[in-house]
């Protein structure tokens, strides 16, 4: 019995979340128009969170996410108010989150600084590059392509209820398909099982003929672009883009992973866990605003849970290590 | 006389019953052995006397008054002192800081006193005469051999105000030492016992353990075998009680078959401590390599295998240049058995299967890019059984085996790509005879389906008993190689020094 607690302690609190929020709010909780609504309101940090695995696979993480995401979305509104056209200026700004991320890689394995420091330093520059593209000015109305936001109005139409249609919102689609991405890479590849084996000894790898400087570069890249990818998804969410508006993403998406290490045998970081983590914090923010809890004691509240989540996991693992 | 006891120790993990109802007594003023396989239980049995574990049942005593479980500080105000199996160092402090970790730190007006911390730590070492060791040094510039004598020399510090230490518990200790250094480690224990303190000492060096002790323990499956005076028993009546069955000759008789075409050579090889080395291997072929700490064996076998970067020369397998990087080294076919398992060799925390497969995930893929678990399991399954791995699974993960184990799963990853040259760096550190025995088979049974194999060691037995070709190396360079050929352990030693064999 015990063991059940310990193995799925947190799946349990998870379910527990749930259920109080299906009996606080009995009409709007559990319908398939929320959960459609908390698919794409957790997109952007799926996206986010699911790269940072790759990184935290191997035992580093990236700091800069949250910028690269605001420096992406102002990059493409500058160049759609250059007048490129939507899809060439999105891949452009895919391309720089890309370029980032092996920045970051080049810094972290093969000057060899440590990845706290080193994409602390990029989340400053990033930063500011976001600010000076865009002059510090928040770009929108018509300056924002009709077609670029529409692609996260849009979606496949699932039928219908209480007469307005029910629609899997494009947003979701691209979140599920990075996951799955990210699931078969790390967990189906020779590639991801060489991160995870930098992130269990990276020396050991080195001596077993691994690449571990490509590989440690190539997963910062994957990292870039993934948050390249949920800055251009946030704003055609909100059909505008400032050199701010991702910046939030970087600490719930390190949050998401813990959230999700608890779960795992070991405690490694792996990409479901990580969705499972990211869905939590979704229904956390989705329950508490419909009833509405004040912003900053929602703050209070969803650290207090990854606290007690993380807390319960390490206390569980120390008791499993004593009885053997 | 003051005296330890066990009585009645137990303690499971999971399905493995590591200590069965153990009693034994060890004695002020001997040496006490603790002998048994890989496995058998000594290192938890001395986690659970150093307060590190609890035991599931049982209890430790000194002078008839029951320690308190689970309470390191206690077993050190008793007197005892505890050196642990796996090198547990903090790089980023200094030599002396890393020898107070357990002890406490003198202090002068509730600040440390760093004068009489690294006066208390210079003390220690100097009585192993590591004077060469500075107290103030970072930890991390030390090579493990200097780590573990460092730690060895902490136990014999006496803090201000403290009983004088009685008992030293000492769980393989020279494993990672050469002759030299385990000869000072053997005077000092002398010169404990002498003052009337025992030892608890646990090895798989037989010769060593027939030479120190009194008194010998044999643990099997975590049951105590027997506790007899070393008058009343023989390294082979040891032997067989560890290990159930009598082994006769330790190392294989050599083949005498005509080595094969040259497997591997390398010209005007230097690479870190290295200068101009120059060998050939050929299939089929055992070269050992011997020399004293810092003469360059680990070193050249690094060179070779691309971890040290080649400053000069060449390096040819079958006849071809080997680029540089591990990388280049194992798709040549060699394969490689680090020295140090813990930090260069084995994922501590991940399954053995993993462990096993990591040189080897790109020829196990389908595709050569998706994993293919089945294949993987399969290939851990029987390579494990090639080098009789005891594990629950190859799913356990490879940190709960024991140290002898876990050398183990390091053979069977080299082994699993069926390779050309075989390069080992103390393949049998902390390996128990029994498995000695089978690794030194395997060996030879890999030597005469046509591996080349080199091998370095700082056991000057496992040498001699192994290599059909010696060179020696000394301070980087290849002095000699000899023909392993009525060669004693003296002869060899005294090339090791750099004169010339009597
Ligand atoms: N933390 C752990 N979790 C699970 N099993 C463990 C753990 N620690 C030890 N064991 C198991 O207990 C048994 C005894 O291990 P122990 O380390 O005491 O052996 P040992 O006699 O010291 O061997 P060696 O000579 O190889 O050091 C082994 O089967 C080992 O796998
Ligand atoms: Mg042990």
């Amino acid at each position: 019995m015990s063991g059940i607690v310990r193995r799925f302690g947190s799946l349990i609190g998870m379910a527990a979340i749930v259920l109080f929020f299906a009996v606080s709010l009995p009409d709007t909780f559990l319908t398939a128009r929320n959960w459609l609504n908390i698919s794409q309101q957790i997109s952007m940090l799926t996206v986010v969170a699911a790269t940072m695995t790759v990184v935290m696979v191997m035992g580093d993480f990236d700091l800069s996410v949250g910028a690269m995401a605001s420096l992406a979305g102002v990059i493409a509104a500058a160049l759609f108010v250059a007048g490129w056209p939507v899809p060439v200026a999105l891949a452009s700004a895919v391309a720089v989150g890309l370029l980032g991320g092996i920045f970051n890689g080049v810094l972290v394995s093969v000057v060899g600084i440590l990845p706290f420091v080193a994409t602390l330093a990029t989340l400053t520059v990033f930063s500011g590059l976001a600010f000076v593209v865009s002059d510090g000015r928040t770009v929108f109305g018509r300056d924002i392509p009709e077609g670029f936001a529409a692609l996260a109005r849009g979606g496949l139409p699932l039928g219908s209820a209480d007469g307005r249609p029910l629609v899997l919102p494009n947003l979701t689609l691209i979140a599920a398909a990075v996951v799955a991405a990210v699931w078969v890479v790390l967990e189906q590849t020779s590639y991801g099982r060489r991160l995870a084996a930098i992130g269990g000894n990276a020396e050991a790898a080195r001596l077993a003929g691994l690449p571990v400087t490509w590989l440690r570069l190539s997963a910062f890249a994957f990292t870039g672009a993934g948050a390249a990818v949920a800055g251009l998804m946030y704003a055609s969410r909100v059909a505008s883009a400032n050199p701010t508006q991702g910046d939030g993403l970087m600490l719930t998406a390190i949050a998401a992973v813990f959230l999700g290490m608890t779960l795992t045998r070991g405690g490694q970081p792996r990409v479901l866990a990580t969705l499972a983590g990211v869905v939590v914090l979704g229904v956390l923010d989705n329950g508490l605003t419909q009833m509405r809890v004040d912003s900053y004691v929602r703050e209070v509240l969803v650290g207090a849970i990854i606290l007690l989540a993380v807390g319960a996991s390490a206390l569980g693992r120390r008791s499993w290590r004593r009885q053997g | 006389m003051r005296r330890l006891s066990l009585d009645g120790l137990s303690r499971r993990f999971g399905a493995v019953q590591a200590l069965d109802a153990v009693s034994f007594g060890v004695e002020a003023g001997t040496v006490h052995a603790l002998m048994g396989e890989n496995g058998a239980g000594k290192s938890t049995l001395i986690r659970i006397l150093s307060g590190l574990d609890r035991p599931g049942a049982g209890t430790v005593a000194v002078d008839g008054a029951p320690l308190p479980p689970g309470d390191p500080a206690a077993v050190q105000s008793a007197g005892i002192r505890v050196l642990h199996q796996e090198l547990h160092v903090v790089p980023a402090l200094s030599v002396a800081e890393n020898m107070h970790l357990a002890l406490p730190v003198p202090r002068r007006l509730g600040l440390v006193d760093w004068r009489r911390l690294n006066a208390a730590a210079a003390a220690a070492l100097e009585r192993l005469g590591l004077s060469r060791i500075a107290p103030a040094a970072p930890m991390g510039d030390l090579g493990p051999g200097d780590q573990m004598l460092v730690r060895i020399a902490a136990t014999l510090i006496r803090p201000e105000g403290a009983a004088a230490p009685w008992l030293y518990v000492l769980d393989e200790p020279t494993a990672a030492l050469t002759g030299a250094e385990a000869e000072r480690l053997f005077a000092v224990l002398d010169e404990l016992t002498g003052a009337g303190a025992g030892v608890l000492y646990v090895s798989h060096r037989m010769d060593e353990v027939m030479r120190l002790a009194s008194r010998v323990t044999v643990l099997r499956d975590g049951a105590h075998v027997s506790t007899r005076p070393m008058a009343d028993t023989s390294d082979a009546r040891i032997i067989e009680e560890m290990t159930g069955r009598a082994l006769s000759d330790l190392f294989p008789p050599r083949a005498g078959a005509a080595p094969g075409p040259v497997a591997l050579s390398c010209a005007g090889l230097s690479a870190g401590p290295l200068r101009d080395a120059a060998l050939e291997v050929r299939a089929g072929e055992i070269l050992g390599l011997a020399g004293l700490a810092g003469s360059g064996r680990g070193a050249l076998l690094r060179a070779l295998m691309g971890a040290l970067p080649r400053q000069a020369g060449t390096v040819r397998v079958g006849g071809r240049a080997l680029g540089p990087g591990t990388a280049a080294a194992w798709a040549a076919g060699l394969a490689y058995v680090p020295r140090e398992r813990r930090s260069e060799g084995l994922m501590m925390r991940r399954p053995v299967a993993e462990n096993v497969a990591l040189p080897h995930l790109t020829a196990l893929a389908r595709g050569r890019v998706f994993l293919d678990h089945a294949r993987q399991r399969r290939l851990a399954e029987s390579q494990g059984r090639d080098v009789a791995l005891k594990a629950a699974s190859v799913a356990q993960a490879v940190g709960d085996l024991s140290g002898g184990n876990q050398q183990k799963t390091l053979f069977a990853r080299a082994l699993a790509g069926a390779p050309r040259v075989l390069l080992l760096d103390e393949p049998t550190r902390g390996v128990d005879v029994g498995a000695k025995f089978d690794l030194y088979r395997l060996i030879r049974r890999l030597a005469g389906g046509g591996t080349a194999v080199i091998l370095a060691s700082s056991d000057l037995p496992e040498v001699l008993g192994l290599a059909d070709r010696i060179c020696v190396l000394r301070a980087g360079r290849l002095a000699q190689t000899v023909e392993n050929d009525g060669l004693s352990e003296a002869d060899l030693l005294t090339l090791c020094y750099g004169r010339d064999a009597a």
